[in-house]
């Protein structure tokens, strides 16, 4: 174990081994002090840099904005800091996890500290650099997983479209919007035709697949602000903003027709598929999201009434007396 | 150990003592920005941590979204420090700074910050000097001071502090507003300290009213 020399102060020798960079520059950006945590980092030992220009020893550092941060500390005698969080680094050091790090180098925390000799003029700034790597990796993995997170819980499960506690958040989202700005837009609830059949006569593998390919379809004819969810068993819910019932109406037939269009295939099984489909729209004297769930559920129970695969409107008439 | 608001005296004595170590403060803004700075007086209050968010509201304006920066400290006094800005007030500093180009996010964050540490440092810093100055001992020392950090950003002023989340009894409450060569630009520091800082701060006021 190495120990303090007689000829070295304690705190020389801390400042020298201690596992943070430290070093200190003067007025003219010499570097006056390089620990051996620069050094070893750097590969520049001491007595390579003491003496020299802090940029022409470090090309790589931001010269404008560092030299003016520094100065900054000489003017308001003034502690100031950086964080890895907006400069990730200012030094290019390898940093000690090649495996798992995923980032270029090591991630920097700085301390700029004006020093005041004995008549009390700041005459250096003494920096201490401090290695933030893995903070700043579990801070970014922490990120993504939660992303991910939500994302997830908003997606249902088999088909991968939103699921219905998303859908309805964002119906109400859309529908407060709408009341505060006088917007307009449009929902669809569709529903399979026969889903029970399918079920019953091809197993539940094919109900499964039957639910995720009308999903893709579905999906493919739809704008990005469009929202499309899926309610429950064979029952799904778009969400249309800007769009008023006769656009909703040209789009719902649009989504018939593209189901109908071809049977879909599990097991070279060809199984056939419609849906029926009710459309309701947002006014505004509607008093509350919920009531346009209603409107188009109304209006998809007609259609199937009426014989299925077809769109509905909803109107007042179709109000039970 | 119970705290008293402040009374009439250590109020206008902390007016007094904040005043100088605003004065400050400016300077360096000026230094940094390289342009005149003035300052309003700023306006004072020793409250309960349950009346802050209330107060932020009335401070910033209620439905007011700000941005805020914290920053802890250490020594004679115990605390965190919180500036906050109101949205114009964040593109203004760039304005100020004289970036020609539009922002972008990291260098808005960054002049934040900045800005931010150059105030609490100011206050902080000039307050304990006054302190130091009052005392032939010295007692106050220096503080220390954490990094600035982003604490809350686009939030509603009054939400800003949620009292259940904090460990602080009491804060100091500091309303100042910097105007650089005739434009607005508004920030508010809120200061929270331990219990017996703010006892600390009486005892200190109460000399500094002797003193006179």
């Amino acid at each position: 174990m190495s120990t303090p020399h007689n000829n070295v102060s304690l705190p020389d020798f801390i400042v020298k081994l201690v596992d943070v960079g430290i070093f200190v520059v003067d007025r003219d950006m010499n570097i006056t002090l390089w620990n051996n945590f620069m050094a070893n980092h750097s590969g520049q030992s001491a007595d390579a840099v003491l003496g020299k220009n802090l940029f022409e020893c470090f090309p790589e550092l931001p010269k404008v904005w560092l030299s003016k941060k520094i100065q900054g500390v000489f003017l308001l005698k003034n502690f100031a800091f950086t964080s890895w969080e907006q400069r990730p680094y200012l030094f290019r050091f390898p940093h000690n996890r090649p495996i798992t790090g995923g980032v270029d180098y090591m991630y920097q925390n700085f301390t700029f500290m004006p020093v005041a000799n004995e008549t009390g003029e700041i005459d250096s700034v003494c920096i201490t650099l401090f290695d933030a790597t893995d903070i700043g990796i579990s801070q970014t993995e922490l990120k993504v997983a939660m992303e991910c997170l939500s994302e997830n819980s908003n997606r249902d499960g088999l088909t991968g479209i939103y699921n219905r506690r998303y859908l309805e958040q964002r119906l109400a989202s859309e529908f407060d919007r709408c009341k505060r700005y006088k917007g307009e837009f449009s929902f669809i609830i569709f529903d399979l035709d026969h889903f029970k059949k399918v079920n019953d006569n091809y197993g539940h593998l094919a109900g499964d697949e039957v639910l995720c390919v009308v999903s893709q379809r579905i999906s493919s004819l739809l704008r990005s602000a469009d929202v499309l969810g899926r309610y429950g068993g064979e029952e799904f819910g778009v969400i249309l903003p800007s769009t008023p019932l006769d656009g909703a109406l040209i789009l719902a037939e649009r989504l018939r027709q593209i189901v109908a269009q071809e049977p879909v295939i599990f097991n070279e099984i060809a199984i056939p598929v419609t849906v029926s489909i009710g459309v309701s729209e947002f006014e505004p004297e509607t008093p509350k999201y919920e009531h346009l769930i209603h409107c188009a559920d109304l209006a998809l129970y007609f259609g199937k009434k009426n014989g299925r695969n077809q769109v509905t409107p909803y109107t007042p008439e179709l109000e039970a007396p | 150990m119970s705290v008293i608001p402040l009374t009439e005296d250590q109020r206008d004595a902390m007016q007094e003592i904040t005043n100088v170590a605003m004065g400050q403060a400016g300077a360096m803004l000026a230094t940094l920005l390289g342009t005149f700075v003035t300052l309003s007086v700023p306006r004072i209050n020793v409250l309960a941590l349950t009346e802050v968010p209330p107060a932020i509201g009335e401070m910033v304006g209620r439905d007011i979204e700000v941005t805020a920066v914290r920053q802890s400290f250490q020594g004679y006094l115990q605390g965190e420090a919180i500036v906050i800005y109101d949205q114009d007030g964040c593109k203004e500093l760039g304005d100020l700074m004289g970036y020609d180009e539009a922002l972008d996010r990291t260098d808005e964050l960054e002049l934040l910050l900045d800005v931010s540490n150059i105030i609490v440092g100011a206050c902080l810093g000039g307050i304990i000097e006054q302190i130091n100055n009052l005392t032939a001992e010295k007692v106050a020392g220096k503080l220390n001071f954490s990094a600035p950090s982003l604490m809350a950003e686009g939030v509603p002023a009054e939400k800003l502090i949620n009292p259940e989340k904090l460990t602080w009894s009491y804060a100091l409450l500091l309303e100042v507003n910097f105007k650089l060569e005739g434009r607005n630009f508004a920030s508010h520091l809120c200061t929270l300290m331990s219990e017996q800082s703010i006892v600390k701060m009486k005892g200190i006021l109460d000399e500094f009213i002797a003193s006179f």
